[in-house]
């Protein structure tokens, strides 16, 4: 230990620190600032970013020794005198902020990169180097797009070029619905005060780390603690038989434990958990655990999973069979065998695709602790109503002994939405030793973690006439869900139900087997199941198209489905915007100028898609509404808005404020939200399925409109006046003939006389949908989006490498609540989409995750972002409020089969695997005729 | 058992090179650190006593002398292009030290420290954990190579983009070692052994990075990469071609150390292209595929020879 002079912020501090620590630690840990986040401890993130004698560092990788007496400045130190710096009155003007994580970081870069800005090139090439100083810090949300905005406008406007605009943005009062705005917490989030799991300090808290599994499959002989148990400082030793209930996301697959008991199912499965007073001392302990384990046959191929074990143990008993098929899913409608015996022309092709990791930039923290209300957890969840459920019955506890809290979260993407055991084992070892547990996973762990999108393998066969209509289709699925269930029966129904729309099929019908493997689990990620599948189907009618010589485009607009219909497997489509997204992105990109008179190398392509607007249908089956919201209004005017919906950077907590705000007429500064604590916010199933804004919005809106209810019977009552005669609008309640015209504080007054605070409930339940076969309830969805994209590529003809220039996307969500965050929403789906269509991939050697970081997991950064043009479609859904749908899902569909796609009108080459490899284009490319005729059009 | 961990700042190289002398088993110099320190996160590098000689102010300075010019071991790779004279004589250099890491890391990664920036493999830098699940490589202890499937030969490719366009340029480094200067051919510290990729005493220090300055070098850098940042080479050349017709073909990413050919411009082209690839040791360690790799040095040599032209 040496003691060091810092000066932080301008605050002198004297810190005694260990030799090695970092200097992210010390300003974290020692120095309290958590405003600087931890995303990947090895300098590739980026979000560590301080500025120490106003040059950049990365913390993480900084030690804290090197800079014995410098000036720091933190997040934390760039507000001034609580006023926002101009840059982050960008950020947060630009919606340039979404889960938060990042933006620290991105904050701090901007500010040291802008003054080198040479502005004299042009807009273009300034645009091109905040690109390139932007580039080792990773965003998961925005695609950068509106970050970059941020800083270019910052910087010319911080420049003596161009005149300062000096117009106040000012909130609308009313009218609320349909205006973009900034995030309600986007504030807190640039100044670095948004807490997320691991920012909160707990006193006298034990620090837990986990001893994971070396091998894939194997049986545990034994486990001795005993060497570990006598280190200093470790308090508890956590190992499987302590832990025997089973959980899972889906009643139906129950089949995780928190910690492996008898046999380990994955290489980085939990064997033991250590709790100490810090964890290095933590992990040094697991370190000293000793566990002998006896190999057994490993599984860590679809095909090896599909065939009969024989004498080798299977991954989990269960099951009819002797194999490793964990749900096969099958629906079939029409007849496809005369489909294809009608069909003129047909297409068979199979497909291959990595998995993929959600890599949202915050790693998953929490912190359990017991008192006489029975267990608190706060912890980064997209989903505390399953995880509440999941807690209790691990723990062996009543519901009403189970308090879930989720604090800020640094994104989700689905990978935030299971129970997870990290969750149930620092609760246990809470109750054990009767002291706070804290946990937060290492970038690699969270990698092991996993729950991403599947592996698959599919073949895929459709027909269509001469003339351009689709006849059938019919998808043959196997997906690698690795050791356990998570949302696998899900994922299984809807990598093939999610194939009936968006086009008119009346002969349609899949086969899904999922297995189980010794990998680390699959499970939910944006997009939910069909990204895969999506991706054959475009790719599928781009190669009818071309062999029919008709405009992909066209022949896509020849089939959508109409609005108000229903599909083969008894959807309910309602509001649709198929045709309207892709006229939008054909006459963006000039797609009918262009398409055929592009010279070889560079392409252009589309893609199609659509998807659920929530989920009908509860994961638990009960007759809870599928969302309530409370609101309580007291003397002081304030509206507190209670939801248990989970805001993951998405936006959810602003979107219910708009929505009370519209119906109420009432100004934003007087609503509060409060979410996702299952003590004190009604039930909401959780931030999955894109159900919040149709769902929770809808409860929202129900619970304004009741609070208008009793508002108007109370004047009603007071003065002279029909209830029909008022209209609510700028904070006021003025009659229509205006004799009645009252300030909000003076509604306030009449409500509450002799009554005190007023609280109302407002609920969603989606209605009955469907047909009566098995099978029939997954995919049902109150509304479905839908959506386009049109992408253009560059590709190097002696390389075979793919450069994206530009994607134009278009989504139907019906009716952007808040533009802004729609368009974020948008233009970081295509971002995901890009990164899995051009570089993003989960290698595995002998079951052992390769790529656990972010330096070989790649997500793509700023100068990997090709320019996204988003386009909202607005639909009007009768059924979403104010006729919204979801937007943060649906839209990654169309972008990767689009993207490849161009690569085919660019050299011919049919793309089959994700993500492309320039070594396939290549080899391809050299074999293919069509590549040397450039006969593709 | 728990090793005391230790901490200096040198402020001279004299007191650099001392303690390192004074703690030969147990030192590790860090100039900026960015590489040993990852390694040290993943338990590659257990060095209990890290020597900081990031502070050391003679070692940042940039200078000409005699008809070269001597850049500072310790200057950054973001502030090379402050230096009128490597804008003017090597912008090959800057193009080099741009393509390293990410913008942040070349704000504190230093040209000395990326020469000896340590060798890279899939099976090698990963957590301890991973490496015991793996069967530890041979670059950490273990008895074979798992990139080749069983070799008793390391194959861990050499990462250095600096080095590659440095050693195009011919240049030389003025090590320091018990405070004895000598100057020696950059490419001269590479063994080509994937375990050990540098015969460059532990404790030496780099004073200076020389390059020949009226040479007329005219240079074709180029780097294969997935992203367009945050990476480590998968494949590095480049060609320099000086005044008197001599061309050096320099690689990175593709074997062990920097794999070098020599010519001149009445050389067959073809000819040194497929002596270089023929040169190149490329394993599968590396997200393209040996093959790939191989492929791809004929097209960037042809490429660069082409853009010299």
């Amino acid at each position: 230990m040496k003691q060091i002079k810092l000066k932080i912020n301008g605050k002198q501090y004297d810190l005694l620190v260990n030799n090695h620590e970092m200097l992210s630690s010390v300003i974290r840990e020692k120095a309290g600032l958590t405003g600087t986040k931890v995303g990947c401890e090895q300098g590739s993130c980026g979000a560590c970013t301080v500025l120490v004698n106003r040059e950049p560092v990365l913390s993480c990788i900084t030690p804290a020794l090197r800079f014995d007496n410098a000036e720091i400045t933190t997040i934390e130190g760039v507000t001034k005198g609580g006023a926002l710096h101009k840059l982050q009155e960008k950020f947060v003007e630009k919606g340039a902020i979404q889960c938060g994580f990042c933006t620290p970081g991105m904050v701090m870069t901007s500010l040291s990169l802008i003054p080198a800005l040479n502005k004299k090139e042009g807009a273009e090439s300034m645009i091109h180097q905040i690109k390139d100083g932007l580039s080792g810090n990773l965003c998961r949300c925005t695609g950068y797009k509106k970050i970059i905005e941020a800083v270019a406008e910052y910087a010319l406007e911080s420049s003596d070029l161009i005149s300062k605009k000096d117009e106040k943005k000012s909130n609308p009062i009313s009218g609320a619905v349909g205006v973009g705005r900034p995030y309600i917490e986007a504030e807190k989030k640039v100044k670095g005060t948004a807490d997320y799991a691991d920012d909160i300090q707990t006193k006298n808290a034990l620090h837990c780390k986990f001893l994971r599994s070396i091998y894939p499959h194997a049986k545990i002989e034994s486990i001795d603690t005993s060497e570990a148990m006598k280190l200093d400082g470790v308090h508890y030793i956590a190992t499987g038989k302590e832990l025997p209930v089973k959980f899972g996301v889906l009643p139906i697959s129950q089949d995780e434990t928190a910690i492996a008991i008898d046999k380990v199912r994955y290489i980085g499965e939990i064997v033991a958990a250590v709790a100490a007073d810090n964890e290095e001392i933590a992990a040094s302990a697991c370190k000293l655990i000793k566990v002998s384990y006896k190999r057994i046959k490993e599984f860590l191929q679809i095909e090896d999973s599909l065939n009969d074990v024989g004498e080798n143990e299977k991954i989990h008993e269960y099951g009819k069979f002797n194999n490793n098929i964990h749900k096969k899913a099958e629906l079939r409608f029409g007849d496809q065998q005369q489909g294809l015996k009608d069909a003129d022309v047909t297409t068979k092709m199979s497909f291959e695709f990595e998995g993929i990791n959600h890599g949202f930039t915050e790693p998953h923290a929490a912190t359990a602790f017991w008192d006489e209300n029975g267990l608190t957890i706060t912890t980064a969840t997209q989903v505390p109503h399953y995880l509440h459920r999941a807690l209790a019955k691990v723990m062996e506890v009543p519901l009403s002994r189970v308090r879930v809290i989720k604090p800020y979260v640094g994104g989700g993407f689905g990978g935030k939405s299971d129970p997870f055991p990290h969750e149930m084992i620092i609760s246990h070892i809470a109750r054990k030793t009767g002291r706070p547990v804290r946990v937060r996973l290492s970038r690699e762990e969270v990698f092991l973690t996993n729950h991403g999108r599947h592996p698959s393998k599919m073949t895929v066969e459709m027909g269509i006439s001469n003339d351009g209509f689709m006849q059938v289709l019919d998808a043959d699925v196997a997906i690698d869900g690795g050791a356990y269930g998570s949302f696998g029966v899900v994922t299984s129904y809807y990598n093939g139900v999610l194939l009936q729309a968006p086009y008119k099929l009346d002969n349609f019908g899949f086969r899904t087997y999922r297995v189980y493997t010794n990998k680390p689990q699959c499970g939910a990620m944006r997009g939910h199941g069909a990204v895969n599948s999506r991706f054959a189907v475009e790719s599928i009618i781009d190669d009818l198209a071309h062999k029919i010589k008709m405009d992909p485009c066209e022949l896509r607009m020849k089939n959508f489905l109409d609005s108000n219909t229903l599909t083969v497997g008894h959807y309910r489509i309602t509001s649709n915007g198929s045709r309207e997204s892709l006229q939008k992105v054909m006459d963006q990109s000039e797609w009918k100028k262009r398409i055929g008179k592009l010279k070889t190398g560079s392409g252009l392509g589309v893609g199609c898609g659509f998807f659920i607007s929530g989920s009908a249908l509860p994961i638990h089956w009960n007759e809870l509404p599928q969302s309530v919201v409370h609101l309580k209004l007291d003397f002081d005017g304030r509206v507190l808005i209670t939801s248990g919906a989970s805001d993951i950077g998405q936006g959810s907590d602003t979107m219910l404020a708009i929505i009370v705000s519209e119906v109420l007429g009432l100004g934003m500064d007087k609503l509060v939200v409060l979410g996702a604590d299952t003590l004190l916010t009604p039930v909401d199933f959780g931030s999955y399925s894109s159900r919040v804004t149709f769902m929770a919005g809808n409860a929202a809106k129900d619970a304004a409109e009741n609070l208008k209810k009793e508002i108007i019977a109370s004047i009603v009552k007071q003065k002279d006046v029909a209830a029909e005669e008022l209209n609510f609008s700028d904070s006021r309640v003025v009659s229509n003939d205006k004799k009645v015209d009252l300030s909000w504080m003076e509604v306030v007054d009449i409500l509450t006389a002799n009554r005190g605070a007023v609280s109302v409930s407002g609920k969603y339940i989606s209605p009955k949908l469907g047909g009566d076969f098995k099978g029939a309830g997954a995919g049902l969805s109150p509304s479905y989006t839908f959506g386009a994209c049109v992408a253009e590529v560059n590709v190097d003809t002696e390389t075979g490498h793919v450069k994206v220039l530009n994607v134009w996307g278009a989504h139907d969500c019906g009716k952007a609540i808040n533009p802004l965050a729609v368009e974020g929403q948008l233009e970081g789906s295509w971002h995901m989409g890009i990164g899995q269509a051009m570089s993003e991939q989960m290698k595995y050697y002998n079951g052992l995750l390769v790529n656990n970081n972010f330096l070989d997991y790649k997500i793509p950064t700023s100068l990997d972002t090709p320019d996204i043009h988003a386009n909202i479609i607005e639909t009007n859904d009768p059924e979403g409020p104010f006729g919204a749908k979801e937007a943060g899902e649906g839209a990654i569909h169309p972008v990767i089969p689009a993207i490849a796609n161009a690569v085919f009108n660019a050299v011919g080459v049919r793309i089959t695997k994700l993500p492309i490899s320039a070594e396939d284009v290549l080899k391809q490319m050299k074999e293919n005729k069509l590549f040397k005729e450039k006969s593709i059009a | 058992m728990i090793i005391e961990k230790l901490y200096l700042k040198a402020k001279t190289i004299e007191q650099a090179i001392y303690e390192a002398n004074e703690h030969v088993d147990s030192f590790r110099y860090i100039a900026g650190g960015t590489d040993v320190l990852v390694n040290k996160f993943q338990g590659n590098e257990e060095s209990s006593y890290l020597i900081d000689i990031s502070g050391i102010e003679e070692l940042k300075n940039t200078f000409l002398i005699g008809n070269s010019l001597a850049i500072g071991a310790l200057v950054r790779l973001d502030d090379l292009k402050k230096n009128k004279h490597i804008l003017q004589h090597f912008p090959v250099l800057l193009e080099a030290a741009h393509s390293v890491a990410s913008p942040m890391i070349r704000k504190t990664a230093t040209l000395g420290g990326n020469l000896l920036c340590e060798n890279r493999c899939s099976f090698y830098n990963q957590s301890e954990w991973w490496r015991e699940a793996v069967g530890y490589c041979l670059k950490c202890d273990g008895e074979i190579c798992i990139a080749t499937g069983g070799k008793k030969n390391c194959f861990s490719k050499f990462v250095s983009d600096t080095a590659v366009a440095l050693i195009s340029m011919n240049a030389s480094i003025e090590v320091i070692e018990n405070s004895s200067p000598s100057i020696v051919p950059l490419e001269s510290i590479y063994t080509g052994d994937g375990v050990n990729p540098r015969k460059f005493n532990k404790t030496a220090i780099i004073k200076s990075i020389h390059i020949p300055i009226n040479e007329g070098f005219k240079s074709v850098y180029k780097k294969l990469r997935q992203r367009e940042s945050l990476e480590f080479s998968s494949l590095t050349t480049a060609v320099t071609l000086n005044k008197a017709g001599k061309i050096k073909i320099v690689l990175g990413g593709v074997d062990p150390k920097p794999v070098v050919v020599e010519g001149t411009t009445k050389d067959d082209k073809n000819e040194l292209i497929k002596q270089a690839v023929k040169m190149a040791r490329i394993v599968d360690n590396d997200v393209y595929s040996r093959e790939y790799r191989k492929e791809m040095i004929s097209v960037y040599l042809n490429r660069s020879f082409e853009e010299l032209n």
